[in-house]
């Protein structure tokens, strides 16, 4: 019998089946994968696969990780928020940090900026009142091509 | 990333087993150092399965325990950052972790992870999907990139050994070769002399005749010419005979066991010279006059002047070996007498009898070894205008340059192999060529062609297709059809030479034989029949000198054990390696000096000796292949400093002593878990950790520093420094340690101190040199407070 995998994605509760077969999880399948290509949550980017730039950073359990180095089936019981969770799914509105992001062009291309913006929530979700030095750790493994992250700092700074 | 299976452990005995079970299965704790290697496809040997241990219960904690933190495995880095009793008990530990990667990586990064990280070198970790993964020597390949590439995050203290060595792997004898390389290079022949000697106690003679297989496959040999590895040897060789009487002495104590030797050649006197060296006493039996086997009467004087087979013979004489010569086994003596009288006895007999081929006319040939024996011992010996050799290895050439310097007008050889395909040794078959040979490769004995006289005029050969099968296995194939006739007064035969084990008499015959007609031996070279032992030719069939050399090694050790006397390689050969940058680069390799063809005669050596200066140039071209790249974990040199314990579910290891391999996995046994970090609190110490890094997140350390500094009002009373980013293990300053305890700290003896560092642990590669700066200002840092 294939073993169950129940993950609980944007509050929404997945039920998966871990194997080859069509429909299933197979083992060697990254969280970035399963989001973006099986479910469709492109919001969260794929991009250097090594942990090393943070565009792919998901929340589980609380705590911000990067989704490319985290196999799927490992995640059994656990809790995801990708950035698609972070409006209000039922009046669509953005999230405090997203609208912060928005006001302040806290962006060029945005690529990056899924990522920046779910290790903020998570950050500010543990301590609501950061110094900024516990804001640039939080944020430091966020890479921005386009060198946003001055606008980062003020839009993340105007909310808390 | 390829296929694998999956389990969630439940305990780690648990994951133990599964992991136990699978081909090569992985535990993953945060899986952000494993899962980005398997992505990137870096391993060629990718896990079968991945055994998580995340799911494991209480395996994540931080407790008190009175004297001591005790870590779980699987605590992330974040929490350890987090843990106010870190903090106020272990500080380094917090400092370290907190300087990893980045929050998003430490959120899920394990202690037990992150102290069996992969190593980060840019070419190990060259991404399998750009032009596929680099196979460097520490992933199993036969060269190191670093070492002649970009290496300046490589070590700055040299490198160390990943693996068997290259040349080292294809020495039968597995001689160290770059431990004595190193040795010569920093001008200590005796330690050199000492290294080669476990492996060859005869290196003066092995290294004039071998075919250095060692060279033929060194990584040199990518950039330019290969090390002239055997000039080298030669040239140590010399320098061990020139002072044997420090070499080869007498042991200080016997042991009262007598062993008998049978055979005299490089089997029986490499094992007459370990046996002797532990104390037992040795007794040799010869045949020939002379000891030294097939180096005394085989292979000619201008390539092995004998005076070198005899100084060798003397000096284990000397150590109290007897040779009993002109003794033949089964004639004058027999076995069962000899035997009787010894506590082991050891047959190393060799191969000297003619192989029966069958050939028509074949009594009217000339056997290759009989010649070289009658021209050995008569120096000169009426030769025919032209001769034909037959036979592609290293007795043909011998018999065919032996012929030409006797003054035989055409020497030509005819084989069964194409140029390539020859046994022989190419320096030697380029030296024939020079001299006037004439080779035809390709042809086999078809029969001996006589006058009507009966006089021989020549041989028919016929053309061989092709020599080995497609196992490789030695199985001729010819055209009957195709022939040659090589016009010659004499043939030489010089097709292979015989196991005669005749003289062992029937019954014991019967009792050690092996279907071949060879004695059998074990690996341990013990024959069936307790108490007796073979080696070299006897039980392999005709092979290298050096090949024999290790048999009798072997059979040494394995005689000696059972006489309850251990004989180990004490001499290890150095920790780090420490290739000359410059030297390295250089291409053309240095070798002995060649006689004009000229003046090339039967008597005299051909080629001198390399001096010893030359020597030891030539030993800084050898790269010391080892692996350059650094330990990259932040935690280790801290839990070295701290002198932390590592408990897996088997025991507990020191953290220096885990910290001494270049892999986890050298010391953690298949299916061995690391279940908890366990820190001292060194309340009297001052203890940090310091990191250099390019930016301020992310990246590895450049060089680091972790301390715990005793001091009683200035003054060190004690100290642990551990560099990190400077070697490819956490590297314990224990030379700076002593030199400043006792002492009071100044900013003058700060510096003197990392000075000395400098001074006694650095050796950095091209580019590596600027971590040695680092590292001493961060010592200078950590000593001033
Ligand atoms: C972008 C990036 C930057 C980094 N920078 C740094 C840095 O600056 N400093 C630094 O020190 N490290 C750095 N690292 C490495 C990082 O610290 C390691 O990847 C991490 O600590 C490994 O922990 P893990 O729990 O994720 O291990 P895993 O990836 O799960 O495992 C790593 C290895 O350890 C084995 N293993 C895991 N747990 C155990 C156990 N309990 N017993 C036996 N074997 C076990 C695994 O089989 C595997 O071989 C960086 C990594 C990344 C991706
Ligand atoms: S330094 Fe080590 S890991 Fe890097 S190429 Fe050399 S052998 Fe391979
Ligand atoms: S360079 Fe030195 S260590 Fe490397 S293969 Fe050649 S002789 Fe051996
Ligand atoms: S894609 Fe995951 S960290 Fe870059
Ligand atoms: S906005 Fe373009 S990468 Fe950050």
């Amino acid at each position: 019998m294939s073993r169950n995998l129940n993950l609980t994605i944007n509050g929404k509760m997945y039920e998966f089946t871990v194997g080859d077969r069509l429909g299933q999880i197979p083992e060697n399948e990254t969280l970035v994968d399963t989001l973006r290509d099986r479910l469709g949550l492109t919001g969260t980017k794929r991009s250097c696969g090594q942990g090393a730039c943070g565009c792919c950073t998901v929340i589980i359990d609380g705590k911000a990780v990067a989704s490319c180095l985290t196999l799927t089936v490992e995640c059994e019981g656990k809790k995801i928020t990708t950035i698609e969770g972070l409006a209000d799914p039922v009046t669509g509105e953005l999230d405090p940090i997203q609208k912060a992001f928005n006001e302040h062009n806290a962006f060029q291309c945005g690529f990056c900026t899924p990522g920046i913006i779910m290790s903020t929530k998570a950050l500010l979700d543990a301590n609501p009142n950061p110094t900024e030095e516990e804001l640039k750790e939080a944020l430091s493994g966020n890479y921005c091509r386009c060198i946003s992250h001055y606008q980062v700092i003020e839009a993340v700074k105007s909310i808390i | 990333m390829k296929k694998f299976e999956h389990l969630n452990a439940k305990s780690f005995s648990e994951a133990g087993k599964a992991i136990r079970s699978y081909r090569n299965a992985r535990p993953s704790a945060g899986g952000t150092d494993l899962v980005g290697t398997m992505r990137a496809g870096i391993l060629e040997n990718n896990p079968d399965a991945i055994i998580n241990l995340k799911t494991i219960p209480d395996s994540a904690y931080i407790r008190d325990e009175g004297n001591a933190v005790a870590i779980g495995a699987l605590t992330t880095l974040d929490d350890i950052d987090r843990s106010e009793l870190i903090r106020k008990d272990a500080k380094a530990v917090g400092e370290a972790a907190r300087s990893v990667a980045s929050s998003l990586i430490r959120n899920a990064a394990t202690i037990g992870g992150n102290i069996c990280q992969d190593v980060r070198c840019w070419y190990y970790r060259y991404p399998d999907e750009i032009g596929g993964r680099l196979t460097c020597l520490r992933k199993g390949g036969d060269l190191c990139y670093a070492i002649q590439g970009r290496n300046q995050f490589h070590s700055a203290c040299g490198g160390m050994k990943s693996g068997t060595h290259r040349c080292t792997a294809h020495c039968p004898a597995s001689t160290d070769i770059s431990a004595y390389m190193q040795e010569i290079r920093n001008g200590n022949w005796d330690a050199a002399a000492r290294i080669i000697m476990q492996a060859n106690p005869m290196p003066s003679l092995t290294s004039r005749v071998c075919p250095h297989n060692c060279q033929n496959v060194c990584n040199q040999n990518e950039y330019g010419d290969s090390v002239s590895i055997h000039s080298v040897e030669r040239a140590l060789g010399d320098y061990i005979m020139k002072n044997s009487d420090r070499f080869y002495v007498s042991p200080e104590k016997e042991t009262g066991k007598k062993v008998a030797i049978i055979g005299g050649g490089p089997s029986g006197l490499a094992a007459a010279y370990n046996l002797r060296k532990v104390g037992h006493s040795v007794t040799v039996y010869e045949k020939m006059p002379e000891a030294g086997g097939v180096l005394m009467y085989g292979i000619p004087e201008y390539r092995l002047p004998k005076h070198y087979v005899r100084s060798l013979v003397k000096a284990i004489e000397g150590m109290g070996v007897e040779f009993k010569l002109e003794t033949e086994v089964g004639k004058d003596i027999d076995l069962k007498t000899i035997k009787a009288d010894s506590d082991a006895l050891l047959l190393n007999t060799g191969a000297w009898k003619q192989p029966i081929l069958g050939l028509e006319g074949e009594e009217l040939t000339v056997f290759g070894l009989n010649f070289l024996v009658e021209v050995k011992a008569f120096m000169n010996r009426q030769i025919d205008k032209n001769v034909l050799v037959v036979g592609g290895g290293n007795v043909a050439m011998d018999v065919a340059l032996t012929a030409m310097r006797l003054g035989a007008h055409n020497v030509t050889l005819a084989c069964l192999e194409q140029r390539h395909e020859m046994p022989a040794i190419p320096e030697e078959i380029n030296r024939a060529l020079e001299e006037g040979l004439v080779m035809h490769n390709g042809w086999g004995l078809g029969k001996v062609v006589t006058d009507d006289k009966g006089k021989v005029i020549g041989l028919d050969a016929k053309r061989c297709t092709s020599v080995f099968d497609e196992k490789g296995r030695f199985n001729p194939v010819y055209d009957e059809e195709d022939r040659h006739f090589f016009p010659a007064e004499s043939i030489i035969l010089a097709t292979g030479q015989k196991v005669d084990i005749d003289y062992l008499g029937e019954q014991f015959k019967e009792k050690i034989a092996s279907a071949r007609g060879l004695v059998e031996v074990d690996e341990t070279k013990a024959t069936r029949e307790p108490g007796v032992y073979a080696g070299g030719d006897l039980a392999s069939g005709p092979a290298l000198a050096i090949e024999a050399i290790r048999d009798g090694v072997i059979a040494a050790r394995s005689i000696s054990r059972e006489l309850g006397v251990k004989i180990d390689r004490k001499y290890k050969g150095p920790r780090f390696f420490k290739p000359d940058v410059e030297e390295i680069e250089n291409r053309v390799g240095r070798t002995e000096l060649d006689t004009p063809v000229a003046e090339r005669t039967l008597e005299k050596e051909d080629t001198v000796t390399l001096s010893m200066a030359e020597a030891e140039k030539e030993a800084r071209r050898c790269m010391s292949c080892g692996c350059y790249a650094v330990n990259a974990s932040d935690l280790s040199p801290v839990l070295v400093a701290l002198d932390a314990e590592i408990r897996t579910t088997d025991r507990v290891i020191e953290a220096e002593t885990f910290f001494s391999e270049l892999d986890a996995s050298d010391v953690l046994s298949v299916g061995e878990l690391i279940t908890e970090i366990y820190v001292p609190k060194m309340k009297d110490y001052r203890t940090g950790y310091m990191k250099l890094r390019w930016r301020e997140t992310i990246d590895f350390a450049v060089t680091s520093l972790a301390y715990a500094i005793k001091e009683d009002e200035g003054v060190i009373k004690d100290a642990r420094l551990v560099a990190g980013g400077v070697a490819p293990i956490p590297l314990r300053l224990c030379e700076v340690e002593s030199f400043i305890e006792g002492k009071l700290m100044t900013p003058e003896l700060a510096e003197e101190a990392a000075e000395l560092a400098v001074a006694t642990y650095g050796h950095p590669l091209k580019e590596s040199g600027y971590k040695l700066q680092t590292m001493k200002s961060q010592l200078v840092k950590a000593l001033a407070g």
